[in-house]
């Protein structure tokens, strides 16, 4: 039994090792520490800070601690979720899934092993932020005493159990078919918003605070109704965008965990472990008779292996087959082809060539539509339902901004699925390709904005006029360019899906000018935001056909 | 019609080197391009067909640099990877279609030249069926389709015959042969049987290093009167091997018969004389290759002594 015991622990040990040393050593993973050192900058120079009504405390060690460990749940929670979803994905991509399947590994070894995997990358920022949490205290020197318990307890009791909680997500995702790919990237933030701010909120529960964010803010909102005298209540996570006042007699040291409120953050963690347990027992083990709808599908006439052997064809139909069939493989091969006819392969002349970009950009848009279900036109379908009967307000921006929201899933391969599919090299070996196929890309994607927003553009030029079309046209025009430049950048459809849906749920949803892609503001138009969402198109473009040169260049 | 390489030479970051100094001129036929894994075949592939970039040395098209106008080449280039993946939403037929308005083929010969390689490997039936439905065959057939589209007059095909069974080999083998009169065909193959079945020129590379270039029979004749059959008992044939290059070993009643690539008669105490046999393109291969192995040992055994003092 314990003999058992130990190997197991040395197969999740071996599949967290081998997967961790798999990302560590790609360029994404510089790119990912580069975001934490970022996060920490901003932390660090007083761009992210906490704010209580507009004050706030000094910078103790223990608020030093709290802000940043608050970034931390924050931000690598929602962005490390995309970073380490894709584990589990690799392996059946790359076939290595299939290998595993065939030994004796266990499904919860393998899922426990993604798991670690995923906690050590989410915890490696930690790590890195945990560090400019004791440089920024000592830098700024507001407190001049350096409590580390004070200042590196957040990220323990907090932080760390909240990337548990993403890592097993992530795990879980992957094992989920319905959540595998896109769809799964739009939920998470869904989930993360729920998770971080919302159950606790919502249910008026405090302990139901997975993140850990509410137990800290409820501790600083304690601490400022005793010791600020203006204080009316108010606490805020935010980008510095005003001055702020700092309150010397404010020193708040922390939050006084208490054995049960260490037990909860204890509890989570194992809410962690039964999250990826449960992944393990809806993991298909990389079974494709197990794969979900079409997939299965396809799996299946794959195993079928339809469609006869390599023909005879125009070349070989006739008497003469027989002779090469039979025909040792050899030198005679050669021989008895030459009694064949050649091909019917009629030679293309001089002028069957063309730059063909009409032909190229239908099948960009077939290549994006393809494979949509009936049920998504269906809500494409209300969606401009909605456009045309809602107040013009509301069609123009939240409307407009979910049917295109709506499109994510369709976009988010632009740019990617070359890398995603492995067609690199048979589209980057054609004759120019730049700047044809990106182009043809990018106006599909355009096309494609402009039709699911069509009725709400109609209602914006009869009701508001021509020029109140520019942020509707400049709408059109920034998310297939974000999406392509995305795309092409990183390979993966992911970084847009996550992008797109923060934008909409702060943008359109929550009405905050110059993130709201509908170029609305408070449902009027938005000229100036118009002319810079244009210009930041045509720039993502550029960028789009710059990478992709080196791409071909370089392949 | 001509590709020219001269004193191609690659290094991945990291100090890989892929190739070293590879320079060959090439004219209309079948290349076979052979080598054991890790040759610098696959390298060599992507540098003519474009998608890398050589650390040094000239590929020209026609005497035209390729690197400077590589547009030029991929025109009239068809070009099979190794490993390639298809979009497994669209059909065989929308793949075809979407990679010709890639190339640049005009409408109308576009859905005709479809419509006749379809034809020719057999996917006519299936055409309309989504990708990911195909198994492993029937994409290579749609990599060798796509290959074909523009028609091309250098067709690069890097191990082609994976994933094709052994019937569909024969054919496949077949259509190289058939397309090579008036164009360039460079096979990259492992498979000696491959290139022998339709190559009218071989290269054979190893470590990076062009180790022999020339005609089958040119090839063949290099080891002429140098391959021998021995009969040896089973017990014998370890000594045998650490002894000699071993092409093919056969069980029979009388002992194994073993066939060795060898200068002089091979002699092991207690086996008949060796009798000498015809040379095939294997032996040929073994022979070049053990002799690479060969001169890299007496070179590494030549060296001075780095910091050696007298």
């Amino acid at each position: 039994m314990i003999q058992i015991r130990a190997i197991q622990i040395r197969a999740i040990a071996a599949i967290a090792r081998a997967d961790f040393l798999e990302r560590v050593r790609r360029y994404s993973f510089l790119l990912t520490m580069m975001f934490a050192i970022f996060l920490g900058y901003s932390a660090a120079t007083g761009r992210i800070m906490i704010q209580l009504g507009g004050y706030r405390g000094v910078y103790t060690s223990a608020w030093v601690g709290a802000l940043v460990a608050l970034v931390t749940t924050c931000w690598v929670s929602l962005v490390g979720f995309y970073i380490v979803k894709g584990a589990i994905d690799r392996d059946r991509q790359t076939g290595v899934g299939q290998v595993l399947a065939a030994t004796p590994l266990s499904k919860p070894s393998y899922a426990l092993g993604k798991f670690v995997s995923n906690f050590a990358v989410l915890s490696s920022m930690v790590l890195v932020l945990a560090v400019a949490a004791v440089v920024m205290q000592i830098f700024l020197r507001e407190d001049p005493r350096l409590d580390l318990f004070a200042l590196l307890s957040p990220f323990v009791i907090v932080a760390l159990p909240g990337m548990l909680l993403t890592a097993a997500v992530a795990v879980l995702f992957e094992t989920l078919p319905m959540l595998r790919g896109g769809v799964g990237n739009v939920v998470w933030f869904f989930v993360w918003a729920f998770l971080g701010v919302a159950l606790s909120a919502v249910t008026g529960i405090e302990w139901l605070d997975p993140l850990g964010n509410m137990t800290m803010a409820s501790s600083m909102i304690s601490g400022a109704y005793a010791y600020i005298p203006g204080y009316k209540g108010g606490f805020a996570f935010t980008i510095a965008d005003k001055p702020v006042q700092v309150v010397q007699s404010f020193r708040w040291e922390g939050v006084p965990w208490t054995a049960s409120q260490i037990l909860l953050r204890l509890a989570w963690c194992g809410v962690a472990i039964v999250l990826v347990l449960f992944a393990a027992v809806v993991f298909d083990r990389f079974d494709s008779a197990r794969m979900f709808g079409r997939s299965r599908r396809r799996a299946a006439l794959a195993a079928a292996g339809a469609g006869g052997v390599f023909a005879n064809g125009a070349t070989l139909g006739n008497g003469a087959a027989a002779a090469v069939v039979s025909a040792p493989i050899g030198i005679s091969v050669r021989q008895a082809a030459a009694r064949i006819a050649g091909p019917r392969l009629t030679a293309l002349a001089a002028g069957e060539r063309s730059s063909a970009f009409g032909r190229l950009f239908v099948a960009e848009l077939k290549l994006a539509t393809k494979g949509l279900q009936w049920w998504w036109y269906a809500v494409a379908a209300g969606l401009l339902i909605a456009q045309a009967t809602a107040p013009i307000a509301t069609a123009r921006q939240q409307l407009l901004g979910t049917s295109w929201l709506w499109l994510v899933l369709v976009w988010s391969g632009m740019g990617a699925r070359e890398t995603r599919f492995a067609t690199r090299a048979l589209l980057f070996s054609s004759a120019r390709i730049l700047p044809r196929q990106i182009l043809a890309s990018w106006l599909a994607g355009f096309v494609l904005a402009v039709s699911f927003g069509s009725v709400a553009g109609v209602r914006i030029l009869a009701t508001q006029g021509a020029s109140a079309l520019l942020p509707w046209i400049a709408g059109a025009a920034l998310l297939p360019s974000m999406a392509l430049a995305l795309g092409v950048f990183s390979g993966t459809s992911k970084p847009f899906e996550g992008i797109l849906t923060a934008m909409w749920y702060v943008g359109p949803m929550n009405r905050v000018s110059g993130i709201d892609y509908t170029g609305s503001s408070n449902g009027a138009p938005a000229t100036h935001y118009a002319v810079e969402y244009l210009v930041v198109s045509v720039v993502l473009l550029v960028a789009a056909a710059a990478i992709r040169s080196r791409q071909i260049r370089s392949n | 019609m001509q590709l020219t390489i001269d004193a191609l030479t690659k290094r991945y970051s990291g100090g890989v080197q892929a190739l070293s100094n590879v320079s060959i001129t090439i004219g209309s036929g079948v290349l076979g391009l052979l080598g054991p894994n890790g040759a610098g075949k696959s390298t060599l592939m992507r540098i003519l067909a474009t998608i890398t970039q050589p650390t040094s040395g000239k590929v020209l098209w026609n005497n035209n640099d390729v690197a400077r106008n590589p547009d030029a080449l991929r025109d009239v280039l068809g070009y099979l990877p190794q490993d390639f993946g298809v979009y497994p939403n669209l059909s065989a037929l929308e793949f075809l279609e979407y990679l010709a308005a890639v190339k640049g083929i005009a409408a109308g010969a576009a859905r005709r030249r479809i419509g006749e390689l379809l034809e020719l490997v057999n996917l006519t039936e299936v055409a309309k069926r989504p990708l990911g439905g195909y198994s492993g065959g029937m994409r290579q057939r749609v990599g060798i389709a796509q290959a074909l589209l523009n028609d091309p007059q250098l067709l690069i095909v890097d191990e082609p015959t994976a994933g094709l069974d052994p019937e569909e080999r024969v054919r496949f083998r077949n259509l190289l042969s058939e397309l090579s009169g008036e164009r360039i065909v460079i096979l990259s193959t492992h498979i000696v049987s491959d290139v022998e079945a339709v190559a009218t020129n071989i290269a054979i590379l190893a470590h990076g290093r062009l180790l022999a270039h020339g005609s089958p029979e040119s090839i063949l004749d290099s080891v002429n009167g140098q391959v021998w059959e021995l009969v040896v008992p089973s017990g014998d044939l370890p000594t045998l091997r650490q002894r000699y290059p071993i092409s093919s070993t056969a069980h029979r009643s009388d002992g194994v018969h073993v066939r060795i690539v060898s200068p002089a008669p091979p002699m092991m105490p207690g086996a008949r004389v060796a009798r000498p046999l015809e040379a095939s393109l294997e032996d040929a291969y073994l022979a070049v290759l053990d002799s690479q192995r060969h001169n890299a040992a007496v070179a590494a055994n030549t060296q001075p002594a780095v910091g050696a003092t007298a």
